[in-house]
């Protein structure tokens, strides 16, 4: 009974996280199929029994979550006490191993209110338990509305989280320090966050900027991982309220009609990359314009999109590469790759994918565990679908 | 557009477009020298072939006692499916590469606001200004109550949501698909026309729900030149329908698969050519 099943198995090395102390990264593992059973065997754990530590770990879709105190758990893990000896535990919907299946776009995660948001640069938003991991990406809505705050500019702007400096804040790619913002606090109503679920499936492309630095060559800030390569072609759309609408690709006063265009030529993290077009004289990004109450109807966004790409090639072959690599994502570091064969860089690429997650949320009873292990632990995953389950 | 990448020619779909040349301006003189030579340049864009396809497994009991004929429906609903599919992808692809422009025509006061006649304008004006080409000729004048000369025009692929938002605009710039002089210009979709825009909908257009400054659903409407995007299957395997007998399942040969596949890149030719204008909704939904 097992011509259609499908089965797969893996291993990976940890990054992040500390046995005891602090979460792991999440952990996406891209499949040719949604499994319905997972496993997982963390062999440093399970080799070295110390508190916290969880060498095993189920999740099965056919069984329904089981609600303690209002919250549903579904992953059984395996968890070595203060002894150590092993016991048992579980970890919450979508916290410890969830399926997924990226192939549309615009789908969101659950609203969560938000306490308040910090004059900072990145600008620090406050929300309890907001469970985010930096990489996730977030849109805020009902923030300072009608006012004269420009904490409303980051209303329905897509922000890929910089930094999670604790379970209740996160840090966004907005420099909210300009004398016209004004702190939020005390929850303010309608003031609300939730998490863009698949917002990389198909890269490089159309991004916000957030930031920049003018000069002979141009720095700029995106609000999202800007999934650029060094040699991509992009172009500029920026509305003259953020300042320097002199880059724009249109017009072209020397030849007329012809866009123009900039190369990346360096990528310094996964917002952040230099054009090689020359800025000097245009006028200095602001997002302190003084607002009023009825500026942000209609205010379009700057913009940076993607148009052409390196023309020098296919992906490097490194050490650790696969002989043909496919494209990558995000910019610069925890780069994975697409679940595509080969392409030239900066091509434009399909990213949907579907496949399991290994979650950072903390176990039920020892909330100082994680299942995703801790950095450099080593775990084997087996992932199924099966031909018959009952129910 | 729509074209075909040849067989055996990689994984990645490559067009290249010409930059302009500076025109020269600037008059020879009498001096007997050539100017300078200028270097042609050119624009490269790749796109990366993708595969997708999906099946169903049938129990030959079922062939053989279903009374519907089930090897015909499910062979039409998967090509249904196929066909979603290669729209849907196209549809996500235009909505994450082509820059927006916010609605701020509208009454609402979200951002992006509703549509506004002057959101029509200005997406057109942009395009024109682009010289992106427009999709549609314009329509003459015939001398029928109720009718209009409509004008060349660019597509805007739009949500069946904003229908009402169109007929509110009915008098102030909107022209139904029934006042053109001739229906038989219209696509089946077309609802409507604003100024220099003709306007598809669909139900299955791209929303982004709760997400505006206020909370309200967001759409992307976009606006097209004809050479702004294009749509590039694999040679010879734009379509497949697979019908595997059950003789080719186990030893008991039970069971039958139908399925379909196909492959499919999209990009954007000319990324000035397109706009997204992204808006919100001014009228309520049904349910």
């Amino acid at each position: 009974m097992a011509e259609y099943s499908r089965l797969a198995k893996g291993s990976y090395t940890v990054s992040g996280g500390t046995l005891g102390v602090s979460a792991p990264s999440v952990k996406i593992v891209n499949l040719p199929f949604k499994p319905d059973y997972v496993e997982l065997i963390n062999y440093t754990q399970a080799a070295t029994p110390a508190q916290h530590g969880i060498p095993f770990a189920f999740w099965d879709a056919s069984v329904p979550p089981l609600v303690i105190s209002s919250v549903s758990y579904d992953t059984v893990i395996e968890i070595f006490n203060a002894t150590p000896v092993l016991t048992t535990d579980m970890v919450k919907v979508g916290g410890g191993i969830s399926v997924f299946s990226g192939g549309l776009s615009q789908q969101f995660g659950a609203t969560q209110q938000i306490i308040g948001i910090t004059k900072a640069s990145p600008a620090r938003v406050n929300v309890t338990a907001h469970g985010y991991s930096v990489g996730d990406t977030v849109i805020m809505q009902g923030l300072a509305l009608a006012t004269t705050n420009n904490m409303q500019l980051l209303n329905g702007v897509p922000f890929t989280i910089v930094t999670v400096s604790d379970a209740n804040h996160f840090d966004v790619q907005w420099d909210s320090t300009g004398s016209n913002y004004t702190a939020l606090s005390a929850s303010p109503a309608g003031a609300l966050v939730k998490k863009v679920l698949y917002p990389f499936l198909y890269v490089p492309e159309d991004n916000v900027i957030t930031a920049m630095t003018l000069g002979s060559t141009t720095t700029v800030q995106t609000s999202m991982y800007s999934n650029l390569e060094v040699g991509q072609e992009v172009a500029f759309r920026v509305p003259s309220f953020w300042g320097p609408f002199q880059l724009n690709s249109l017009p072209n006063v020397i030849i007329p009609g012809s866009p123009i265009y900039g190369y990346v030529t360096s990528i310094t993290d996964n917002w952040t990359f230099v054009v090689n077009i020359n800025s000097s004289a245009a006028m200095a990004f602001t997002n302190n314009a003084t607002m009023t109450a009825a500026t942000l109807p209609g205010l379009t966004y700057a913009q940076i999109v993607a148009v052409g790409d390196v023309n020098t090639g296919g992906n490097l072959i490194t050490a650790t590469s696969p002989l043909y690599p496919s494209p990558q994502f995000p910019g610069s570091t925890n780069r994975v790759p697409t679940i595509n064969g080969p392409a030239i860089r900066g091509a434009f690429v399909n990213n949907t994918s579907q496949g399991f997650i290994i979650g950072n949320a903390a176990s039920r009873t020892d909330t100082s565990s994680w299942v995703g292990g801790s950095n450099g632990d080593v775990i084997e995953w087996r992932a199924y679908l099966h031909d018959f389950s009952s129910p | 557009m729509k074209i075909s990448m040849p067989a055996n020619g990689g994984t990645t779909c490559r067009f290249m477009r010409p930059r302009a040349l500076q025109p020269p301006t600037v008059q020879l003189g009498n001096s007997g020298i050539d100017p300078p030579a200028q270097v042609p340049q050119r624009d490269i864009i790749d796109a990366q072939m993708a595969f997708f396809g999906t099946g169903c497994i049938i129990n030959e009991q079922v062939i053989l006692q279903d009374q519907e004929g089930v090897l015909a429906w499910v062979s039409e609903r998967l090509a249904v499916a196929m066909r979603q599919a290669e729209d849907l992808i196209l549809r996500d692809y235009i909505v994450s590469a082509a820059s927006q422009i916010f609605a701020g025509g509208g009454s609402n006061g979200d951002n992006p606001t509703n549509l506004g006649v002057s959101d029509f304008s200005l997406v057109a004006t942009t395009l024109d200004t682009n010289n992106a080409y427009k999709f549609m000729s314009g329509i003459e004048g015939e001398n029928k109550f109720g009718t209009s000369p409509i004008r060349s025009a660019y597509f805007m692929l739009s949500s069946t949501e904003l229908q009402s938002d169109f007929d509110g605009l009915v008098g102030a710039g909107f022209q139904s698909l029934w006042n053109y002089p001739s229906t038989m210009s219209g696509l089946p979709s077309e609802y409507g026309n604003v100024f220099n825009i003709r306007i598809l909908t669909s139900s299955e257009a791209p929303v982004a729900r709760g997400s505006s400054a206020k909370g309200s659903d967001v759409y992307y409407n976009s606006v097209l030149g004809k050479q702004a995007i294009t749509h590039i299957n694999q040679d010879g395997y734009s379509m497949n329908l697979i019908y595997r007998d059950p003789y080719y399942s186990g030893m008991l040969a039970q069971n039958a698969t139908l399925a379909v596949k196909f492959a499919q890149a999209q990009a954007l030719t000319q990324d000035t050519a397109i706009r997204n204008l992204v808006s919100t909704r001014l009228s309520s939904l049904g349910v």
